[in-house]
Parts: C-alpha cells; structure tokens; sequence
C-alpha cells in the first residue's frame, strides 16, 4: 500500500538579512493509511514547516511531496492551484480551533462541506452525524463562544474530518487543552485512523499521548534525529 | 448560508451603528444636493412663476433680481402700446421688516406687488383662503413668514388684512413673499421717517415740491410684458429696447442672470462642499469595509485553508459592503424626509439627485469592496499558524 503522504528530503530555507535559517533540512517522513504519527521536537526544531510542506501551504526549497504516489509539491510549485486538491484531500486542525466565530457548530461544520459544493441538506446532515459521532450531538447550534476549549478542538476536528480526506494534519491540538481533553482529543485521532483510515500527522510538545502513536518523529535543528515505533514509546516519553 | 448575513446577526448593534452613521453620511449628501436644487428653485420661483415673456427694466440695468431697477410706474401703458404685446404688468419687489400681528417681536417678508385687477394673481398657488379682490390692503402671505388668514400686519401706515396663504413662494434670499396690490407696494416702497417728511418739506420751498417725495415715489421696478406667440418676440424686445432708456430682458436672460451671475459662487460653494461630502463619504464607507476585512483576517486564511474559492471570500465582503451602503442610503433618504422639512430653507429631493446619489453610493461601495477584497486576496492560508 503505497503511502499516502511521502514528503522525501525536504529541505526549507529562508533568508533573514545575511543570514540563512535552514527551517528544514534533508527531511524525509511518510504516513500510510490509517497511521498516526507523531512529530516532536523543541521550538523552532522544524516540526510546523514539515506541516506546512506536507500541507501543501509552502514549497520546500528542495525535495519534493508526494500525494498517494503523486508528485504535487516541489521547489517553485504555485500551491494556490491546489486549493482545491486541499480541500478534498487534507483536513487540518490546530492549537486554536479557529472556527469561524458567528456560525454555531454544524454550520463551522458544515462549510467545509458546502465549499466543496455539497447540498445544503446534505450538509448539515452530515454535518450533524459529525459532530454526534464526536460526542456533541447537544452542541450543534452552538456557537464557538458558548463551547469549552476541548468542545471547540473537537468541532474543529469534525470540520476537518467533514471532507473525508484521507489526510488530517494537527500543529498542537492539545498544547491549550488540560491533561484529560488533551488524552481524549489525541484518542480521538486514534480512533479516526483505525476506523477510518486516515493517516493523521501530529505535532505535539507533549509526550503523553507518544503510547498511541504508531510512529514518532524527533526533530531538532530542522532534522529527524530520532524514530521510533508504537512499540517503545517509552523512550521518547522520556525525551 | 450567506457568511456576509450571518457576520452581520453576530454583531447587529454595530451594524446598525454602522448604518446610522453612514446614513448621515447620505443624509448630509442629500441635504447639500437639496438646498442647492432649493436655492435655484427659489430664485427661479417668481421668473418662472410669474409668466413674463419680456421684463422691461431700468437702461443700463439688468434689475430687478441682479441689479437695483427703478423705472416709471406708467411705463407699462408705452409697453402695452407696442405692437405684438397682449399685456403689460407692473412689478415692483421690496424687502420688509414689520410688526407682528400680535406685538411681540418683528417678521420680515419680500413684498410683491401684483398689478391688480390686470394681474389677480392666479399662478399664485394658494393652499388656503382667496385671491386678492380689492385694489387696497389685502395680502397673501407666504406660510414660512409666520401670518395666518384674517391676521393684520401693519406696512408703512395702512393696515394689510391676510386673505390667503401660499406654500414654497419666496425670494432669492429665503424670505417668505407677501402680494399686495402693485399701488399698496408702491406706497410701502416709499416709507418715510416723520423727520425725513419734515425735512423734505423744509426742502420743498427751496426746490418745488418734486422734492417732497420719495425717491421711489411712482416708480416700479419693472414692467412684464406678454408677447402675442404669434409675435415676433425678437421683433418686439428690439422695438422697446430702441426707446434707449429701458433694457429689455427676456425670461431666459433673467434665468441666466440669476443661476451664472448672482448665484454663481454660492452654487459653486455648494457643489463644492457636496463634492467634499462624497470624497469624506468614500474614505468612511471604504475605511469600514477595510477594518471589517481586516479583523477577518485570520478567518479568511482559515476559508483558503479549507480550500474556499475566492468568491466564496470577495462575496462575503461585496455583500457586507453592499448590505452597509444600501441600506445605509435608504436610512439617508427616510432621515432627509424626517429632517429637512424642518429647515427653514426649501431642501428639493429631486428624483434624478437621488437616483445619481444612489448611483454614487454604488460606486464608492464597489470601491470599498475592492479595497477589502484586494486586503483579503493578499491573505494566504498558511497564516491560520501566524
């Protein structure tokens, strides 16, 4: 089963004034269907850039994005011409829910799905099934002012997940949340990739939830300087 | 789901401030349109009013609204004499400071005399009570002069029985008209001081008794004639300008006298300011349009995150921009009703004045609009992480 995101030795650089900040350099990851990997790493270590790269929001400066198979991010590429390749194919979700503040939460919901041209009925339906299958079947006609951190973080998942896209990119989810929301936002991940199949990537400062990733990158100074498997996570808890 | 209606619900009280202050905006718009549009309407009242095919004036002048003019009250029957004129009338306009009916304070009206029983004053639109009906001291008042019918106001020496009310007649200053009969406005042309009386008396025996009267005494200020339509009109005005000590105007020269000429600045001053208006309306609209985009920033990158289409982005904000003006020029026109027939000037609403003001509204929303939607294009969506 080939993989569906393989970002292969990317590299980002910027330049601020004489000098050249390598953000990224010589990365490569890969998430197959139904995995949840991890990406840790201190701050500015280059886990957001990957996410940008991998989102298809930046061009790497070098390597190059595949896309189950398929080339569509290298050096140069105009990615504006992928919003809608982004649309169906990649949900994101971040430290802030950034929901829009004047719809309730089927209609932040349901305009993920409406922007993909889906009928209105139809949307807010699936919408709806959305947000009960994540427990807040009694918070659809709320708005985002009236929810909690985790029940925001949540509807922001379900905006994501609205697409069906078999990509869920995450930058911090939980870094605002408490230690239970954080543990039920990242089981939630879980469950989305074994249920339905999604490959999901994570970046995360924090090292509790490392037991339900099948895969954890470590980044420093824009590399990968460690790997490891669902089956010792112990050892990056540590880290 | 339009996002522009639904940003709008979630904060109503700033949009309808919002809508209120740019519908003063309009209001003030209209109102700078309106009193100029009043102003010409006005000074154009009695010229257009008055029916006047030719106004014979004093040589050398261009009276009586651009300049002072002071011909012979029987001027009018030489006119009438000249071939191809049906009618010849009198017209003489002073301006006059009174006692109110009641004593207590003054009024002050632009007196006009109609040259009964030729004229009797039927293209005066009347709102209440008659027509003059005697040759002396009958008048009707303008409503903005403050007079009501069967009220009595003392000119010169004679007292003035109000016997009908007219509405919108006044002169080029603002001042509400009073008709009298063209002899009783002669008579209140030449009021006198008591020692003025004793001093042209005391001048009499010296210089014979033309001295005792007032300068204005037999004159009027113009003559009105009526041409045959089947005269030669040029014909005509060319025969009684050929006398050498009249100048003969027809209606369009006064037209033009009074709009080019005497008006001239402040019709400028006006437009000016109503040209300043709009630029100020421009910057307002487009400066809220651009503050509204600019606090939707983060979830404009956060629509092009998800992959919306930009006119999904330029809609939302074409509409709010479009929501705000429209409305706001609908809030403009209901306060211009509610407000300005409280001036004490004439503001006109003309329908084409609306009907371009509105067309301007649109135009500067458009402007507005692009203004944010060249901000909102300029967003990218990796600043959903900024």
């Amino acid at each position: 089963m080939s993989a569906t995101i393989h970002v292969e030795n990317a590299r980002k650089h910027y330049q601020s004034g004489d000098t050249t900040v390598r953000a990224l350099d010589g990365v490569t990851i890969e998430a197959r269907p139904g995995e949840l990997i991890g990406i840790m790493g201190a701050s500015g270590s280059g886990k957001s850039t990957m996410l940008l790269i991998a989102g298809l929001l930046e061009p790497p400066t070098e390597g190059e994005v595949f896309f189950r198979g398929e080339r569509v991010s290298c050096p140069g590429a105009d990615l504006d011409r992928l919003r809608a390749f982004r649309r169906r194919n990649i949900g994101f979700v971040f430290q802030k829910a950034n929901l829009i503040p004047f719809l309730s939460a089927i209609e932040n919901v349901a305009l993920a799905l409406k922007i993909d041209d889906v009928p209105k009925r139809a949307a807010h339906d699936y919408a709806e099934a959305l947000l009960v299958e994540l427990g807040l079947g009694h918070r659809v006609d709320n708005r985002p002012a009236r929810l909690s951190g985790g029940e925001q973080q949540r509807v922001a998942i379900a905006r994501a997940l609205a697409n069906d896209p078999p990509l869920l990119l995450a930058d911090e989810p939980t870094a605002a949340l408490d230690s239970v929301r954080s543990r039920h936002v990242m089981e939630l991940f879980r469950t989305i990739a074994d249920v339905r199949g999604a490959s999901i990537l994570v970046v995360t400062h924090d090292p509790r939830s490392v037991d339900l990733f099948d895969r954890v990158y470590e980044f420093s100074d824009g590399k990968i300087v460690a790997t490891s498997r669902r089956t010792a996570p112990e050892a990056l808890a540590a880290h | 789901m339009s996002l522009a209606l639904k940003d709008i619900a979630f904060s109503p009280t700033r949009f309808i401030l919002t809508v209120l202050g740019v519908g003063f905006l309009i209001t003030a718009s209209i109102g700078m349109v309106g009193i100029y549009r009043g102003i010409v309407d006005d000074a154009m009242l009695l010229v257009e009013k008055v029916g006047a095919d030719l106004w014979i004036v004093q040589g050398g002048r261009q009276g009586p609204f651009s300049e002072g003019s002071s011909v012979r009250a029987d001027l009018d029957q030489r006119v009438a004499g000249v071939a191809g004129v049906t009618s010849a009338r009198r017209f003489l306009q002073v301006s006059q400071q009174f006692d109110a009916p009641d004593g207590v304070g003054q009024m002050r009206a632009a007196i006009v005399g109609l040259d009964y029983p030729k004229d009797e004053g039927n293209w005066i639109d009347l709102v209440a009570g008659r027509s003059i009906a005697t040759g002396h001291f009958e008048a009707i008042a303008d409503e903005t002069i403050g007079l009501a019918l069967g009220d009595v106001v003392r000119l010169n020496h004679d007292d003035y029985t109000i016997v009908g009310i007219t509405r919108q007649m006044v002169d080029l200053s603002g001042d509400g008209i009073l008709f009298v009969t063209i002899n009783d406005a002669m008579e209140i042309a030449q009021r006198r001081s008591s020692e003025e009386v004793l001093l042209t008396r005391a001048v009499m025996d010296d210089a014979g008794p033309e001295a005792a009267l007032s300068p204005a005494a037999n004159k009027v200020a113009a003559v009105l004639a009526t041409v045959d339509p089947a005269a030669d009109i040029a014909a005509v005005r060319a025969s009684i300008a050929a006398w050498g000590d009249v100048n003969v105007m027809s209606r369009a020269d006064q037209r033009d006298l009074l709009l080019n000429q005497r008006l001239w600045r402040l019709r400028v001053q006006i437009l000016a300011f109503t040209g300043v208006l709009l630029i100020v309306m421009t910057i307002v609209i487009s400066l809220i349009i651009y503050m509204m985009t600019l606090e939707k920033l983060h979830q404009i990158a956060m629509l092009k995150l998800m992959g919306a289409r930009n006119s999904l982005i330029t809609g939302m904000i074409a509409q709010q921009s479009a929501a705000i003006s429209f409305l706001a020029f609908g809030v403009g026109i209901g306060l211009a009703k509610l407000i300005f027939p409280l001036f004490p000037r004439r503001v006109v609403m003309a329908p084409d004045d609306i009907t371009y003001l509105f067309i301007a509204v649109a135009v500067i929303a458009a402007c507005a609009s692009l203004i944010g939607i060249s901000r909102a294009m300029r967003v990218r969506a990796q600043e959903v992480l900024a």
